[in-house]
């Protein structure tokens, strides 16, 4: 009984969830020509997703603890406390998309790979801070309709981001090769 | 104010970067095996559901445990009732997603004309197998996880997640690899 309530609760989500990654894995199967062209660029797709779904789903479960703690509601959204939350977040992305450009880039040296280390480092970062922001935009918008609907966020935020994060970052990092590998 | 975007930050530098460490060496494996992805994409749309369904499978099981841990239903030892359920059930979820979507998966690449030269029931076993074995080997990293998180003090619920889905991404990546070696279609 105890495993079918597990069952019964947790597997629609999973199978959701399953096809956000399927749309991921389309846009993933879409790139092959430009992965080809871009020496490097598979390598940062698995860094940078999960930077993605780290940074957001903290950012998410920060906010719904914020709520429980009473800080942020539904009509004092937009205040100082969310607003360093959101800083924090941004500068996180910013760092964190150096450093994986970086590591792709000496770690293919290593194995006698040689990327152009300005292009990759241009992609993750363009791709990293244009995801970190449409998913911040979207948490905040997710939370401020569970605030208004009185549902709890760490329900809600975790499950959403896990659906929409894979997908709407890889368009991000496909989006970024496309443009700066036309560019160099 | 409680939250400061610097402390943010520099709470949150060192365990990302060990899981960008570890993310980096999973994007090696996949451009060592480059060639052999693009010819068959079918694989390059299965990586992101499979460590994807991984990682939440074992992100559940690590929230339960540490919430049994926090009331006190789940006594820290592996013969623990509970635990053992918990196993066996994050174990039969995986085996009916994967099923699922491996079979789903199969049918879109073949309507979307994606080029592929392997049976549906090949493809499912080679997305089962992996599943499987990806989600035994995260159910024991997220037990052991929340265990140790537990036994120093720490909140399992901030640590289980962010390991399961570093680990999960590799070992699935690893695992995939290992599977279509073994059936060898390439």
């Amino acid at each position: 009984m105890f495993a079918k309530e597990m069952l019964k609760q947790s597997l629609p989500l999973l199978v959701v969830c399953g096809l956000g990654g399927i749309l991921a894995g389309n846009t993933f199967g879409a790139m092959a020509s430009i992965i080809r062209d871009i020496p490097g660029l598979i390598v940062v797709i698995p860094a940078v997703i999960a930077m993605r779904g780290n940074i957001s789903t903290a950012l998410g479960s920060r906010l719904g603890s914020a709520y429980h703690l009473g800080i942020i509601n539904a009509e004092n959204l937009w205040n100082k406390e969310l607003k360093q939350n959101i800083l924090g977040s941004l500068t996180l992305s910013l760092i964190m998309s150096t450093i994986i450009g970086f590591l792709a880039y000496v770690s293919s040296l290593i194995l006698n790979i040689y990327p152009n280390p300005f292009q990759l480092i241009v992609i993750v970062l363009l791709a990293g801070v244009i995801s970190g922001i449409v998913l911040m935009l979207l948490t905040i918008m997710i939370i401020y309709f569970v605030f208004k609907r009185g549902y709890d966020p760490d329900n809600i935020t975790g499950p959403a981001l896990a659906t929409f994060g894979d997908v709407i970052t890889m368009l991000c990092i496909f989006g970024s090769a496309i443009l700066i590998g036309g560019i160099t | 104010m409680i939250y400061s975007w610097k402390k943010i930050v520099k709470n949150s530098i060192p365990i990302l970067t060990i899981a960008v460490f570890i993310e980096i060496f999973a994007g090696q494996i996949l451009q060592g095996n480059q060639e052999k992805l693009l010819l068959f994409p079918i694989f390059l749309i299965s990586i992101p559901v499979i460590n994807g369904v991984g990682g939440n499978i074992g992100s559940i099981l690590g929230a339960r445990l540490a919430s049994g841990l926090h009331v006190g239903y789940i006594e820290l030892t592996i013969k623990d009732k509970n635990i053992q359920k918990n196993f066996l059930t994050s174990l039969l979820m995986g085996l009916i997603t994967y099923a699922i979507l491996g079979i789903l998966i199969y049918y879109i690449a073949y309507f979307g004309n994606i080029q592929m030269e392997i049976d549906l029931l090949v493809f499912v076993s080679i997305v089962l197998g992996t599943g499987v074995l990806l989600i035994l080997m995260i159910s024991i990293i997220s037990v052991l996880t929340a265990f140790l998180a537990f036994k120093k003090g720490l909140d399992p619920d901030d640590m289980v997640a962010p390991v399961v889905t570093t680990f999960g991404d590799t070992l699935g990546i690893v695992l995939l690899f290992l599977l279509i070696g073994v059936v060898g279609i390439w």
